[in-house]
């Protein structure tokens, strides 16, 4: 009674949803991350500023991502007439709602660096800007790091929900197919097999990048990445060590 | 200055200005004053020792010297520029910035604060780009050769948790000394050492004063401070008790001063 062969049937159908919802959450991490670390500064700013920061958070981490792609898709639309694609919509539901999630990842992260390393960028004489970007960001960013790869698991199970607007991702293709064969456990477990699949390999991605950045940079990836500078550290004690 | 001059301090300089000027330097957080009016000269290749029970103040000084810790009122010169917000009653006349007081100001900290994700090379090297402007291939040259004064060009590769901590705060010293400062303030260098690594900081240090770096030293090591104090600088309760020259740790005369010089010894 269970057709499992439906799986295979369907599967290029499967894995261009999964396709879809990797490219949403994928271009929606990105714009997060930049929202999330903008609203993370303004949050640790003076008063007026923070305050805009803190009610975007608050408002946004309470909207549920089924409700802001409607919102984003038909209600924009309706206020200013602009139409966004479904892809379009996706992605600013996300980034709206997860900018919000980052903002407080940024925030705790930022603070966790320790203030003597600021500190010692003043005392070196360096700008306040180039302190930011060249000693806090890089370790602040290593101690967000773990939190962003789930926040990015996150944001591709919310693609589900934009199968309201008919996106093309995992949960409509199988919605459509179950229409048409009307086994709905097979399919949904296999909707389910390849969320988790994802999340897999979205966690296996971040370890090579948080491994990335340890200190000293560990795992294959990253020495070989790191190689070129290590010869020239060689070079250097090679020239003045004689 | 030879480290066994015997002439009294102000009399070879008694012409050439304090490289570093403070007067009355007052700091407060809150209700409570932590500086209540600090005069100080110290003058160019001079090795000022500052000491004194915990909450005495000393580091606050020595952080008010790159401005690290704002004074409250009082007004600081350094290599002719006028700092801070001034004397009460003073006419403010122009004042430096903070940004060009530290690029004139090295600093030594405690804790080390090297930067965990930068290669030692890199730690010394960053400011040299950001601050001097420097390309990379010449600042890491320039770098390479800071560690190399510090003896720790070997260690060049090595990320600051792969270090001692004698090894951190030295490279941590090789990063200040690199970018050329007319003084360099330490600030209990020593203090977060493992006993056994205090020496090879210690001995750093000496070489960097034997090299005519102008100095002020904070510290809790006084055999150290007497070995290199031009001018020693005993401090409590956001005052100098006493201060003196070389042999000020036989000749101190305030009994405060003596009491804790043979309670630390």
């Amino acid at each position: 009674m269970y057709d499992w062969g439906l799986i295979w049937d369907n599967h290029s159908a499967l894995l261009n949803g999964l396709l879809v919802a990797l490219e949403v959450s994928l271009c929606a991490v990105v714009i997060s991350i930049a929202g999330g670390l903008l609203l993370a500064i303004m949050r640790m700013s003076r008063p007026p500023i923070s305050y805009i920061a803190v009610v975007y958070i608050n408002v946004f981490r309470g909207v549920p991502a089924l409700v802001s792609v409607i919102w984003v898709y038909f209600g924009v639309s309706l206020l200013l007439g602009v139409d966004f694609s479904v892809f379009q919509a996706g992605v600013i539901a996300l980034s709206l709602l997860y900018s919000a999630f980052m903002a407080e990842i940024f925030r705790s992260a930022l603070s966790a660096v320790p203030a003597g390393h600021r500190e010692a960028g003043q005392a070196l004489g360096m700008r306040p800007i180039r302190v930011f970007f060249s000693v806090i960001l890089p370790q602040a960013i290593k101690i967000a790091l773990p939190n962003i790869g789930s926040m990015y698991i996150g944001m591709v199970k919310d693609t589900s929900t934009f199968t309201v607007i008919g996106l093309l991702e995992v949960v409509r293709v199988t919605q459509n197919v179950v229409s048409q064969t009307f086994q709905p456990f097979v399919l949904y477990t296999a909707a389910a097999a390849i969320y988790v699949l994802a999340a897999f390999v979205i966690d296996l991605v971040f370890r090579l990048i948080e491994n990335g950045y340890a200190s000293p940079p560990s795992g294959a990836m990253a020495r070989a990445l790191r190689s070129r500078k290590r010869r020239r550290i060689k070079q250097l004690m090679a020239d003045l060590g004689s | 200055m030879s480290a066994g001059d015997e002439t009294p301090r102000a009399s070879a300089a008694d012409k050439i200005a304090p490289i570093v000027e403070l007067r009355g330097i007052r700091k407060s957080f809150g209700d409570l004053e932590v500086l209540c009016g600090i005069d100080l000269e110290i003058f160019s290749g001079e090795h000022v020792v500052i000491f004194g029970p915990s909450g005495s103040g000393k580091s606050t000084v020595l952080r008010s010297i790159n401005l690290l810790e704002p004074p409250t009122s009082g007004s600081l010169k350094v290599a002719g520029t006028e700092y801070g917000p001034g004397l009460p009653g003073e006419r403010v006349t122009r004042r430096g910035k903070a940004l060009d007081l530290r690029r004139t100001v090295g600093m030594v900290f405690q804790q080390f604060n090297l930067f965990p994700h930068l290669t030692a090379l890199d730690n010394v090297a960053l400011p040299l780009r950001s601050v001097r402007g420097l390309k990379r291939a010449d600042a890491q040259l320039k770098s390479a050769e800071a560690l190399r004064r510090v003896g720790l060009l070997q260690r060049a590769g090595h990320y600051p948790q792969q270090l001692s901590g004698g090894q951190q705060q030295r490279v941590a010293i090789a990063r200040a000394l690199a970018l050329d400062p007319e003084v360099m303030l330490f600030d209990e260098p020593t203090s977060a050492l493992d006993p056994e690594l205090v020496g090879e900081v210690l001995k750093t240090m000496r070489e960097v004063a034997e090299a005519g770096m102008t100095m002020v030293v904070v510290t809790h090591e006084l055999g150290f401070a007497r070995e290199i104090g031009d001018l020693n600088v005993f401090m409590e309760d956001g005052v100098v008790v006493e201060s003196g020259p070389r042999g000020f740790f036989e000749n101190c005369t305030s009994a405060r001063a003596r009491e804790f010089i043979l309670a630390v010894r």
